[in-house]
């Protein structure tokens, strides 16, 4: 209690100092991404490029199946959805994340936040938040660009309240792509090669977070038990919240208690995941410390 | 030339041997690979619940794409493991001058800079899909005439002389502007054209698409002509499409060594 | 190459007006000259080189001498055939090395400080043998010489390890001996002793010297160490700002650029400062010792009146330090030439 008076005004003072830190990244990582003009804006394009090819791919099925619906999804529908879950991946993955983590624990880096009053996980949280806001204010052209030529596939835009929720669930969205990983990388207090672990995630991840196609296309795989399909199964696991939901809330494919179910299930899985990490953080940093040096 | 055999086993045995130290993380790799390539196959399983082919009519129903997705796992895998290693540490090369270092050497620097390191956990995939090929090619709803098979290797062949062409422009484009621009992604993105028949591209973006994909930047002819020849009916066009091949790939190899040349020459050497 | 007439022979590195320039962007300052670099760059251009004039006679020892960013290095590219120059000629052994001719690159051998030519995952042996391949090297010839060469530099047990083990010290031994290995008729060095500690740098120094006299190599030594030069060759080419400031022998730098000798006296206790005064101009004072610079043509005259004086004890003269002269003649350049900041990433 005492200690506090030392510092003039206090919280206020610090928060100040906090922005002000923040903003300096911000501008530092901007210049940074200017200074490689042909690549920034090459490559923000170039990550659409597997979309084209997904776009013929999917005509091509239509056409051969000689149906309008897939799972409740028209042509259109599809192209739609894999643009959003585009949206949703720039808001959810973090990537090198995990990796980081586990190397600063292999290579001990670590350790400097063990004794500093530093709290490790916000830092890494601030500073993730600052590279994706940069990534948004350099991207927004080329997103804006893409997304502006394929209008026509959108279907009209949901009602406000659709639209609230949709950018609800974008924010969970990115808390719950930082935290699963930050938790991943924790594993590295107790394992050392952690990269076999890390891929394993990342595979289930491609598989089950609707990355490579709707969800809702698992309907007709079966899983054993009776009545019980892949996509019943799915939809209670995190990964789903990394790609297909926000994207399926826009569409209007999960509405009304579903949807509300469905958020209320991210924000779960979120608190897992904080939980996890922060139970990881202090069981791996007290079995850290036991080691000495 | 004899030397360069001599030189280019040298490098063989010695990445071998390396690859053996590092036993773990050869399996790791081999496992990587397997592992998003087995999630792919499941993707295309899936597909094909919903439809008999892909693209009306193109004659790809389940068997020859699977027999389409082996040919591009042989191709790639070779590709994966014999030149990308090499062209992509070009860029480190530059920068720490080991570039120089090839430059004095009375060798080809082209050789050496594209195939001194090797990476054979990439051909894990490459045998999954000759198996893959083993399981598809008996079920095919017509066998291939004995010919394919004659044509069919050559054919690999000339797909991965496509590719390395390709690999040795990007590789010139590295010397020339010296950075940093991951070949790995690149090459990821350029390739990602490939990974389905080329019919899929058709309508009025389709067709222009696939005109230039196939006689520009010849990489639907990678695996499509290969894998179309045991999968679907020789007709004319195929031969025509055969011949096509053949001269993309003595094309791509003889103008991609001019372009390399050619950035030799304008090479800065700026690493201090 | 054929050879040609026995003079022409003789004349190993011939270089006229050799001239390399570069085109250097600006790197935008702020946030907003950022945004405006998207559209437009701006552009210098750098001269590493300008207009280079050398001879070099088979069997010299050359020193080249120069501060960072002088050129030396980008000279080295040059006759190396690494890069080619904006203007002027050069040949070596016969042969104009940016044409990248195989018979040249067989007959020369580069090496540079803290860059590996060594493959790094493979265990020294193994890059030799490599070098024996690559530069068709006769096998009985090339094992005499391998292990000539190692013993010379005792790197016998370092053979079997993986070059990225090893020391900087160690790599450098092995790069040597590398480059030997094909018996080149010229040798470029750039930096070679750079980072190394003082025992290496002597047992390398040795080991050019021992090498070059018996195999009369004619060799070209770039280096910033003012130790390389006095203890290797007899010429000297100092190097700034792209030119060459002067080209001979090392004693005649002295002559050349000094008019002043030092003349350290060893008072019997501290003088007051007035009285020195009188003798030169004083540079350093520490307690009874005074170090004075006294111009040459007054020696003569000043030394008895120093050796009169009783309060003095002892008294040296030498020649100023040769890393000051040229560290004076580098300043001096750069004096003269206009002060432009040198952009990272220029040779």
């Amino acid at each position: 209690m005492n200690g506090d008076t030392v510092i003039a005004s206090g919280p206020a003072t610090t928060l100040g100092i906090r922005l002000h830190t923040w903003w300096r990244m911000l501008v530092i990582c901007l210049e940074e991404r200017l200074a490689y003009r042909t690549d920034f804006a090459l490559g923000t394009l170039m990550r659409f490029l597997p979309i084209v090819t997904q776009i013929f791919l999917w005509t091509a099925v239509f056409a051969a199946a000689d149906r309008s619906d897939i799972a409740g999804y028209s042509r259109d529908n599809i192209i739609a959805y894999y643009l959003l879950t585009m949206i949703t991946r720039a808001f959810s993955s973090m990537p090198g994340l995990s990796s980081s983590i586990a190397r600063s624990i292999r290579d001990g880096s670590v350790k400097k936040y063990l004794i500093q009053p530093v709290d490790y996980v916000g830092f890494l949280l601030a500073a993730r938040v600052a590279h994706k806001l940069v990534y948004y204010v350099v991207a927004i052209l080329p997103f804006g660009f893409v997304f502006f030529l394929c209008r026509n596939y959108f279907p009209p835009a949901p009602d406000g309240l659709t639209i609230a929720a949709y950018l609800l669930s974008l924010l969970l969205s990115f808390l719950l792509g930082f935290f699963l990983e930050a938790t991943l990388g924790m594993i590295g207090f107790w394992f050392l090669e952690v990269s076999s672990i890390i891929f394993t995630y990342m595979l289930f991840q491609y598989l089950l977070s609707g990355h490579m196609f709707p969800l809702d296309m698992l309907a007709g795989v079966p899983t054993g038990l009776a009545g019980v399909s892949l996509a019943d199964v799915v939809r209670w696991l995190p990964f789903q919240y990394t790609a297909y939901f926000p994207a399926s809330v826009w569409l209007g494919k999960v509405q009304g208690w579903d949807l509300v179910g469905g958020l209320l299930l991210e924000v779960g899985w979120l608190a897992v995941a904080i939980l996890a990490c922060r139970l990881a953080w202090r069981r791996g940093t007290r079995r850290y410390s036991g080691f000495g040096g | 030339m004899n030397r360069y055999l001599t030189i280019f086993g040298t490098f063989a045995r010695a990445c071998l041997v390396r690859d053996m130290t590092f036993r773990a993380n050869f399996l790791l790799e081999c496992v990587t690979g397997l592992g998003w390539m087995s999630m792919n196959l499941a993707f295309y399983l899936l597909i094909f619940s919903f439809t008999p082919e892909i693209g009306r009519g193109s004659g790809w129903s389940r068997e020859p794409f699977f027999a389409f997705v082996a040919t591009g796992l042989v191709i790639n895998s070779i590709v994966q493991a014999f030149f990308m290693p090499s062209a992509s540490e070009l860029a480190e090369m530059v920068r720490t001058g080991g570039l120089d270092a090839v430059l004095v050497k009375p060798l080809d620097a082209q050789f050496l800079l594209s195939l001194h390191r090797f990476n054979y956990s990439s051909l894990a995939n490459g045998i999954v899909g000759l198996l893959l090929l083993g399981w598809a090619v008996p079920r095919f709803p017509a066998p291939p005439p004995p010919v394919a098979w004659l044509l069919y290797p050559l054919l690999v062949v000339c797909g991965v002389a496509i590719l390395y062409g390709l690999i040795i422009m990007l590789a010139a484009a590295t010397i020339l502007m010296g950075r940093n621009q991951s070949l790995y992604d690149f090459w990821f993105y350029l390739t990602s054209f490939s990974r389905y028949p080329a019919e899929i591209y058709a309508g009025p973006w389709g067709g222009p698409l696939r005109m230039l994909c196939t006689f520009v930047i010849p990489i639907l002819l990678v695996v499509n002509v290969p894998a179309g020849t045991i999968a679907r009916p020789l007709s004319g066009e195929a031969w025509f499409m055969v011949a096509v091949t053949v001269v993309a790939a003595v094309l791509a190899v003889g103008l991609s060594r001019l372009v390399f040349q050619a950035a030799l020459t304008r090479y800065r050497s700026a690493s201090s | 190459m054929h050879n040609r007439s026995e003079e022409a022979n003789d004349r190993v590195i011939e270089v006229e007006g050799l001239t390399k320039e570069y085109r250097v962007y600006d790197k935008p300052e702020g946030l907003w000259a950022s945004v405006q670099g998207l559209f437009h760059r701006k552009s210098r251009t750098i001269a590493a080189l300008q207009g280079v004039d050398l001879q070099v006679r088979r069997g010299e020892f050359l020193a080249m001498l120069g501060p960072n960013g002088a050129g030396k290095t980008t000279f080295l590219k040059l006759l190396s055939g690494i890069i080619t120059p904006s203007r002027g000629a050069a040949r070596v052994l016969g042969h104009v090395p940016w044409e990248r001719n195989d018979d040249f690159r067989r007959r020369f051998a580069l090496v540079m400080g803290q860059k590996n030519q060594l493959w790094w995952d493979l265990p020294a042996a193994e890059s030799f043998r490599l070098h024996q391949e690559i530069y068709r090297i006769e096998p009985a010839h090339f094992a005499r010489i391998r292990d000539d060469l190692v013993d010379m530099l005792d790197v016998g047990r370092l053979l079997g390890q993986p070059v990225r083990e090893l020391s900087l010290g160690e790599r450098m031994k092995l790069e040597l001996v590398a480059a030997l290995l094909h018996e080149p008729e010229v040798l470029f060095l750039d930096e070679p002793t750079i980072g190394l500690d003082v025992v290496a740098q002597h047992t390398i120094h040795e080991f050019l010297q021992t090498v070059q006299r018996q195999r009369a190599v004619t060799v070209i030594l770039t280096t910033h160490y003012m130790k390389d030069v006095a203890a290797l060759c007899e010429r000297v080419v100092v190097v700034t700002r792209g030119s060459i400031l002067y080209d001979g022998s090392l004693e005649q730098i002295v002559d050349r650029f000094t008019t002043h000798k030092v003349v350290t006296l060893d008072f019997e206790s501290a003088p007051p400062v007035a009285q020195i005064e009188r003798f030169g101009f004083p540079a350093e004072v520490r307690g009874p010792r005074v170090t004075l610079r006294i111009d040459r043509t007054r020696i003569a005259a000043v030394l008895p009146q120093l050796l009169a004086d009783r309060q003095i004890r002892d008294v040296s003269v030498e020649d100023v330090p040769l890393e000051e002269i040229v560290a004076g003649l580098f300043r001096g350049a750069a004096a003269q030439q206009e002060p432009a900041a040198e952009p990272a990433g220029v040779p």
